[in-house]
């Protein structure tokens, strides 16, 4: 990532210098070693792909044969389902609720993600603007919200939030915002989504942050200080030179926090005390919930096939999209 | 920048085979068993209320059984069956597990319950339990658990706020008991957060009560199958009589329910006048760590009034059951544990230092004579059970009741709609196949 254009265009010579005599000894090889060379990668591969295969490719198995089962409570002591074929997904494709949660999901994602992205390179920007003390507490801050643990995370928005003791609740009223004593946040879920996508992005900024930082701080500064006089202005520096080149970082962020997102359970699941009401169920809580709590798990497992090729779906068109956006430049 | 947006694909490949797998598979896994450890999961019910009682039967065992360790779990109501469920299928389950009456059916249903039936007569009051808990364990003529315990539930109140606010004498019909609430408020009402009746927006054992005291059902089996019947003028009657009063009189969220948090410990901080209880919930208001032992001359409790004056409003009739899973290996032990835990000593403790109902008729004295647990006594002469359907449970992990009171109480529908969508979600899920 680091050697990046500039890098190519800026160094040809010790390039080819370093080059030059690696190709020469290479030369007068056996055939024999060359094949060994060209299966050395995939050699090398071998053992994490293997492990790969076996702690996610046979679960995977495991839930995609499970969604085609009828396995409820009794079948989880004989261990044996049975094969139904497609019933629990046409049954899925049927249930009005299925489609509101789908949706819900994709909302809440495009919100979130839009929100993560927009403030992570927003803080990201600010991280190159600070002075040296200022820019050491900022990424210091960012990390430990980065090491902070789901649950403590949740459990401190709840408390902050809480319907008798919340601090945010006293602090807006103290602002004279309005009157947020006994606000229930929760009552009303476009309120209770403002709670959870703030805890959810906070969360997501820091890795967001400083991987565009750590991108910022490769775009050589002679190009903006080239287009500065040229007469542009920032944005107009940051639109045509600074994304272009960060390109690449922002298909991978926006495309990890797509994955993330539409996947997100644990802080749904633990700010509503473990049962969350069904105007909070996205696609991953509404899984659990028909699997552990209804005991259908064949059912719960067909969910959660679905959620999975929608995300594979949005991730590859928007991956090919990008891609070749960034092909035509 | 095309090899990295190649690597940048691979991982994002290996991020989504990671995602998926764990959209499936997130389950806890408790710890595993050894051959001399009896792995017991009671509720916090008895953490918070009877806790010397599980530790005096615990040393019983152990000298019973000298080199058998007990490993007793304490457990929540909101997701222990899920739990329960992940263990079986785990090979983890508990030896011995407490299941609330309402969620007996499925798992005797299922046979996933050891039959007791020839051992019945080894459990100590087995004569003697009490018939509504007996019921409970009982499928198909075969009993598959053991009556622990019963609760009913009364309000608790304060004495002083009571008299402070001009209110003479106990409410005897629920309208005294609104006009009663009102004069709190009064007086009260500017702290902000104080209510005359704590009342949480999902608590529907006592939001039933109102359904149940109006004559309605929240449902019935007809010629073969079971129909919701929360529509009926009586349940819309009695769902509105609820709102009216949980308006007026509480301003507790609407969005939580009674355990969370512990209805009796917002109590103990002193802004609120009175809320329905259980009768363990008295003594753990006055919980020295978590409570306030100053308001031992304070508080009191009777029951809640009927809509006709004199009568009492019907009261859930909760308990709780110790069943053994088939799975366990320790069966022996495993009974024997729960001939300790339900025998004569255990069950006057359960009476004495919980404030329950024990599990045996012969105990009923032990309560009459204590004015602290008369409220409660009385109030379980009028009781409402839920339907026993096998399905039953799932209504309850579906969250539908509690769905229904705070769509209420939130404003969000309108009692006649949110009831029609709940009776119509019961009547779906209790003649479902049973699974």
């Amino acid at each position: 990532m680091s050697s990046g254009p500039g890098g190519e265009a800026g160094f040809p010579a010790s390039a080819v210098a370093a080059a030059g005599p690696h190709v020469a000894r290479r030369r007068p090889r056996a055939v024999g070693e060359r094949t060994l060379h060209a299966l050395a990668p995939y050699l090398l591969l071998a053992p994490a792909a293997l492990v790969i295969v076996a702690v996610l490719g046979y679960p995977l198995y495991l839930v995609g044969r499970l969604s085609f089962e009828q396995f409820g409570l009794a079948e989880l002591i004989t261990k044996k389902g049975t094969w139904i074929g497609l019933d629990n997904y046409s049954r899925l494709f049927h249930e009005r609720q299925f489609w509101t949660v789908l949706l819900r999901t994709i909302v809440f994602t495009v919100v979130n993600v839009g929100l993560t992205m927009i403030l992570g390179t927003f803080v990201a920007i600010l991280l190159t603007k600070l002075g040296r003390f200022m820019r050491l507490l900022l990424s210091t801050g960012l990390v430990l919200v980065w090491a902070m643990p789901v649950v403590v995370a949740v459990n401190i928005f709840r408390w902050m939030v809480d319907y008798e003791f919340g601090v945010l609740n006293w602090t807006l009223t103290k602002l004279h915002l309005g009157d947020f004593i006994n606000k229930d946040w929760f009552a009303n879920p476009t309120t209770g989504f403002v709670v959870i996508t703030a805890l959810i992005v906070w969360g997501a900024i820091p890795f967001v942050a400083i991987t565009i930082y750590a991108g910022l701080s490769q775009v050589p500064a002679e190009l903006l200080e080239a287009a500065e006089i040229d007469g542009a202005r920032r944005w107009r520096a940051f639109k045509d030179i600074t994304f272009p080149l960060l390109l690449p970082i922002f298909v991978i962020l926006t495309s990890l926090s797509i994955i993330w997102d539409f996947q997100v359970f644990n802080q749904i699941w633990l700010i509503r005390g473990s049962e969350p009401e069904e105007s909070y169920w996205l696609m991953s809580v509404y899984s659990f919930f028909e699997a552990f709590k209804l005991g259908e798990y064949g059912y719960g497992a067909a969910i959660a096939v679905v959620m999975v090729a929608v995300m594979f779906l949005a991730t590859f068109v928007y991956l090919r999209q990008m891609i070749r956006m960034g092909e035509t430049r | 920048m095309k090899r990295l947006t190649i690597g940048g694909a691979l991982a994002l490949a290996a991020a989504l085979l990671v995602s998926a797998v764990a959209a499936s598979t997130s389950s806890s896994s408790p710890k595993r068993q050894s051959a001399t450890k009896v792995v017991i999961w009671l509720q916090n019910d008895a953490k918070n209320g009877w806790e010397q009682m599980v530790t005096s039967t615990n040393d019983a065992f152990k000298a019973k059984h000298p080199g058998v360790e007990v490993d007793v779990q304490y457990q929540g109501w909101g997701d222990h069956l899920t739990k329960f469920d992940a263990a079986l299928a785990g090979g983890t389950a508990p030896d011995v597990i407490e299941f609330g009456n309402t969620e007996t059916t499925r798992y005797m249903a299922g046979r996933l319950l050891q039959d007791l039936t020839a051992q019945t007569k080894s459990f100590p009051n087995s004569k003697t339990w009490l018939g509504a808990l007996k019921d409970s364990c009982t499928y198909r003529g075969k009993l598959y658990c053991v009556p622990y315990y019963a609760g009913a539930r009364a309000v608790i109140y304060r004495k002083d706020q009571y008299k402070a606010a001009g209110v003479k004498g106990t409410p005897k019909s629920l309208a005294q008991f609104q006009a009663a609430g009102r004069k709190l408020m009064k007086k009260y009402g500017a702290q902000r957060n104080y209510s005359a009746l704590y009342f949480p927006g999902q608590y529907w054992y006592a939001a039933m009560s109102f359904v149940y005291d109006y004559g309605g059902k929240i449902a019935e089996f007809k010629s073969g199958k079971w129909k919701g019947t929360l529509t009926s003028p009586q349940a819309i009657k009695g769902l509105t009589q609820m709102k009216a009063t949980v308006r007026a009189l509480s301003r507790a969220s609407k969005t939580t329910d009674e355990a969370n948090p512990q209805q009796a410990l917002v109590f103990s901080k002193g802004r609120v006048g009175s809320f329905i209880g259980n009768g363990w919930e008295w003594p753990y208001a006055l919980d020295e760590k978590v409570g306030d032992p100053s308001l031992k001359n304070k508080m009191s409790a009777y029951p809640m009034p009927s809509h006709v004056a004199g009568k009492y409003m019907p009261t859930f009739l909760g308990g709780s059951d110790v069943a053994v899973p088939v799975t366990s290996k320790n069966k022996a032990l495993a009974y024997d544990w729960i001939r300790i835990f339900t025998s004569a000593s255990s069950m006057r403790k359960i009476a004495t230092i919980g404030k329950q109902i024990p599990n045996t008729t012969t105990l009923a004295s032990v309560n009459a004579g204590n004015p602290q647990l008369a409220p409660f006594t009385n109030a379980s002469k009028y009781s409402w059970f839920v339907p026993t359907a096998p399905n039953w449970v799932k209504v309850e992990n579906a969250r539908v009741l509690k769905n229904l009171v705070q769509a209420i109480v939130t404003g969000r529908q309108s009692v006649a709609k949110a009831a029609k969508s709940a009776s119509d979600q019961i009547t779906k899920i209790l003649n479902q196949p049973v699974t």
